[in-house]
């Protein structure tokens, strides 16, 4: 198809199939998109600079509230970074559990992505029982953190809530439920072919274009290639903890569904294991709230990939730089590459694809409304602009 | 064709949702809802309101005379406060139930009854 | 003389006319939406009415007394009358179904050919809708439901026009006589027809896995996307007549229509068809995925027309007569 001329279309900010508001400039030849322009900054809420202005203690819970989704991980990637500046070993209790609340996250997480998949093809009795299933995560979560989805578990040297014996029976049962469920979803989704139809070599990716462009965690792995933080850089206790990396050679949508659940089937195994082994013992121990000064990088595998957190502390109670990459920013070039060529149609599948958190990701974008052009300002220049914006008002 | 046996299934069967507020599931043990102040504890040190990281908590006074005011609509239940207090003078309960039309009702105020 | 314009009246505008089948067609729109939540394991409408019957009036109310919005630059004449004339056509069309008994108010020979004319108008006046708003999500959607037509009208017209020649008129209320005097339904002598025309009609009503026209993860409500108030009201009701007319077709073609079962009345045989068929959407409907447009009209070309046209001529070689 292709009638020669080349139409733009805008996706977004407002979108129903966006969650959270961000721009795709789509030039489209007849059906096909033959360009991609992403164009993020839209929901920037100035996360870094508030962590400079609390204490260490008082940045877990704004670390936590980046994701409403991955909550943990961000606070497994904080409180990592900053036990690294303390120089404080954590209890290896706390580390199984920081893992099974990682693990369950991730089920929940994957999820409610499968969910979403379907919603976006428009399957939605597949995603209202996906939700329904997950809900039995949630409980999980919810009984032994005392919340939902801000689960408050991490803290600078440990955990803080234990995992009793009592729990433990009422986790696997949870997890027995699951394990069947999935495997059931898992089997209906490779065989509805309607849900075939709309996404076996929808959005494809090749294995080289993945590794070129840095796609991230489920996207990357779902054009073949073997990259897990949780196994290339061990935290927590995925060094002891056996399990394997998935990955799916479709290199399409359909493999990147496939891969979400193969890996929350994982996740159960993992957390099966991590109760059965977990070693008593404290669950943290206390920290000062000075953090030396120096500076740390930690990285966790959240449910969207690889997420990096950066500490940078001058001595005080206080970080003097923070920064946050999450998985969503890395996988924004990839998933331009994956639109190439798609029809409009595929747009939604391929983007949920990802299973993008844009606001997670957002940076300042400073954009000149007049000529619609974007630039990028170093400190010194950025200074001296704010400083004249504010003499002229 | 999985999906119609679990279709059926489904039709057959009573629908999962809750009529939410006829029906209530009671949240579990150890669910971090409103904190609440049991003020004979409290020395009045202050620590939970400097902690707070939402800064729902104001300390008023000093000491043994001082009193807790708590905007509800402000906190976010992480339930830093109770684990800093040294006199374990704040308890997290489970009621979650806590809008309101008006902010000044979401105040919660703690004296001490000498 | 006057008691019988008054009865024609009655008959028009009250039972079985127009209020009758407005009131049929919101309840048909609360099985549907009852079905599809219980499939997905909800309650679905449950509080107004019992077990929340009055919903979708109680919706329609709602809507008319919203704010009605006309955009600017939008094509004033055409975006204003259209859902009337959407509303209007659907309910004309149910005026030729036999309900109450074996013939129809309005019956003539050939009133299937009428009948097919109107489907295919209510999807010109979806295009002229969305065409009309000026919005690239109603342009878009109203070219995907011109192109849908492309693809269900053929076999939509070929699996009307199979009872008709079983039972050699090209009327409906004479088709539905055939069938009540032979003692047999067309479903069991055409059983191929009666999966085409489910499935046309799926499409022409624009249901999962053909809301391809509406789909809300791509172009939000898609050609309805700019109406709202009194014009949405209007749209949602002919909708639901829409919905009302495909089931008593269905019913009329296939099932027998409006037949007497010993003591029963034909109305009620007739009710609990029509609400079959509808349940039988809502099903389908819950199931599947959808589809792209392009692999939705290649479908109904490689598939169901070949399917159509084989059913034709299993009749014309006396198959299952
Ligand atoms: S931390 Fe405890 S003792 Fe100190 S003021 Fe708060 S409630 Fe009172
Ligand atoms: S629960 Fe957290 S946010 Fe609420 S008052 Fe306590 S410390 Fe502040």
């Amino acid at each position: 198809m292709g009638y020669g001329s080349i139409v733009k279309v805008p996706f977004g900010p407002q979108h129903p199939a966006l969650k959270e508001p961000e721009n795709f400039t789509f030039e489209i030849d007849g059906d096909i998109i033959v360009n991609v322009k992403p164009r993020i900054g839209y929901n920037h809420r100035g996360i870094e600079k508030a962590m400079e202005a609390r204490t260490y203690i008082q940045n877990i819970y704004l670390a936590e509230r980046i994701c409403g989704i991955c909550s943990d991980a961000h606070t497994t990637c904080y409180c990592q970074a900053i036990e690294e500046l303390l120089n404080v070993e954590v209890p290896s209790r706390a580390k199984y559990i920081r893992t099974v609340i990682a693990e369950l996250e991730r089920i929940h997480s994957h999820s409610l992505w499968v969910g979403i998949a379907a919603h976006e093809i428009g399957f939605d009795t597949l995603f209202m029982h996906l939700w329904r299933d997950r809900e039995t995560v949630m409980d999980i979560l919810e009984f032994v953190s005392g919340n939902r989805v801000h689960y408050a578990m991490n803290t600078i040297g440990g955990v803080r809530r234990d995992i009793t014996d009592e729990m433990i029976p009422k986790i696997n049962s949870g997890l027995n439920f699951l394990e069947k469920k999935i495997k059931h979803y898992i089997n209906t989704i490779s065989n509805e072919p309607t849900i075939l139809k709309r996404t076996v070599n929808v959005g494809v990716l090749k294995p080289k274009d993945a590794v070129e462009l840095c796609a991230v965690g489920p996207t990357l792995r779902a054009s073949g290639v073997k990259n897990d933080v949780r196994k290339d850089d061990p935290y927590a206790a995925y060094d002891e903890v056996p399990f394997n990396v998935i990955t799916n050679d479709g290199c399409d949508v359909f493999a990147r569904i496939i891969v979400r659940c193969e890996e929350m089937l994982e996740s159960i195994r993992i957390i099966r294991y991590a109760l059965e082994h977990m070693p008593s013992g404290m669950t943290r121990v206390r920290v000062p709230l000075v953090v030396p000064p120096g500076e740390s990088v930690s990285r966790v595998e959240a449910p969207r990939g690889e997420l990096i957190h950066y500490a940078k502390s001058n001595g005080t109670s206080k970080p003097e730089r923070y920064k946050v990459r999450s998985p969503t920013l890395a996988n924004i070039p990839a998933l331009c590459k994956m639109l190439m060529g798609q029809h409009v149609a595929d747009i939604p599948i391929v983007l949920a694809g990802i299973d993008p958190c844009f606001a997670c990701m957002d940076r300042v974008a400073i954009i000149d409304l007049k000529t619609g052009e974007k630039k990028v300002f170093n400190f010194e220049v950025f200074r001296r602009h704010i400083q004249k914006c504010y003499r002229k008002h | 064709m999985a999906i119609i046996k679990e279709a059926i299934k489904q039709l057959l069967s009573r629908p999962v949702t809750l009529k939410y507020p006829f029906e209530r599931v009671a949240p579990p043990e150890g669910f971090r809802g409103r904190p609440v102040w049991d003020m004979r504890r409290c020395i009045g040190c202050g620590l939970c309101s400097k902690i707070c990281p939402s800064g729902a908590i104001e300390i008023i006074g000093k000491g043994k005379e001082a009193k807790i005011k708590y905007y509800v609509d402000r906190c976010m239940f992480c339930g830093q406060c109770a684990e800093s207090c040294p006199r374990n003078a704040i308890a997290m309960t489970s009621e979650f139930e806590l809008a309101n039309y008006s902010r000044e009702k979401m105040l919660y105020e703690y004296e001490r009854e000498f | 003389m006057l008691q019988e314009t008054l009865t024609l009246l009655f008959q028009l505008l009250i039972f079985p006319g127009a209020a009758f089948l407005i009131l049929l067609a919101f309840i048909s729109e609360w099985v549907d939406r009852k079905v599809v939540a219980r499939i997905q394991s909800r309650f679905g409408p449950l509080y107004t009415g019992p077990s929340g019957v009055l919903q979708p009036i109680a919706d329609f109310l709602k809507l008319l007394s919203k704010e009605d919005i006309t955009p600017d630059g939008v094509e004033k004449p055409i975006f204003t009358i259209s859902p009337i004339i959407y509303f209007s056509l659907s309910l004309t069309a149910l005026f030729l179904i036999p309900i109450l008994s074996e013939t129809a108010l309005v019956n003539f020979e050939g009133d299937l050919i009428f009948l097919i004319f109107i489907s295919t108008l209510i999807t010109i006046t979806v295009f002229l809708a969305g065409y009309s708003s000026a919005s690239s999500f109603s342009i878009i959607g109203s070219i995907r439901s011109a192109l849908q037509m492309l693809g269900y009208e053929i076999p939509l017209s070929l699996a009307f026009i199979g009872p008709a020649l079983a039972a050699g008129t090209l009327s409906l209320s004479g088709i539905v006589k055939w069938q009540i005097s032979h003692g047999i339904w067309t479903v069991f002598l055409q059983p191929l027809g009666f999966g085409v025309i489910l499935i046309c009609f799926l499409a022409e009503l624009e249901f999962v896995p053909f809301d391809i026209p509406e789909a809300e993860t791509e172009i939000v409500a898609g050609w309805r996307t700019e109406f709202s108030g009194r014009k949405l009201a209007l749209l949602k009701l002919g909708r639901d007549l829409e919905l009302l007319l495909a089931s008593a077709l269905t019913t009329s073609l296939y099932l027998g229509g409006a037949q007497p079962v010993s003591f029963v009345p034909p109305a009620l045989t007739f009710l609990i068809k029509i609400f079959f068929v509808v349940f039988l959407f809502s099903l389908f409907r819950a199931l599947f995925a959808r589809f792209r447009i392009d692999q939705m009209i290649s479908g109904m070309w490689k598939h169901l027309i070949p399917l159509a046209i084989l059913q034709i001529l299993l009749i014309i070689l006396n198959v299952g007569r």
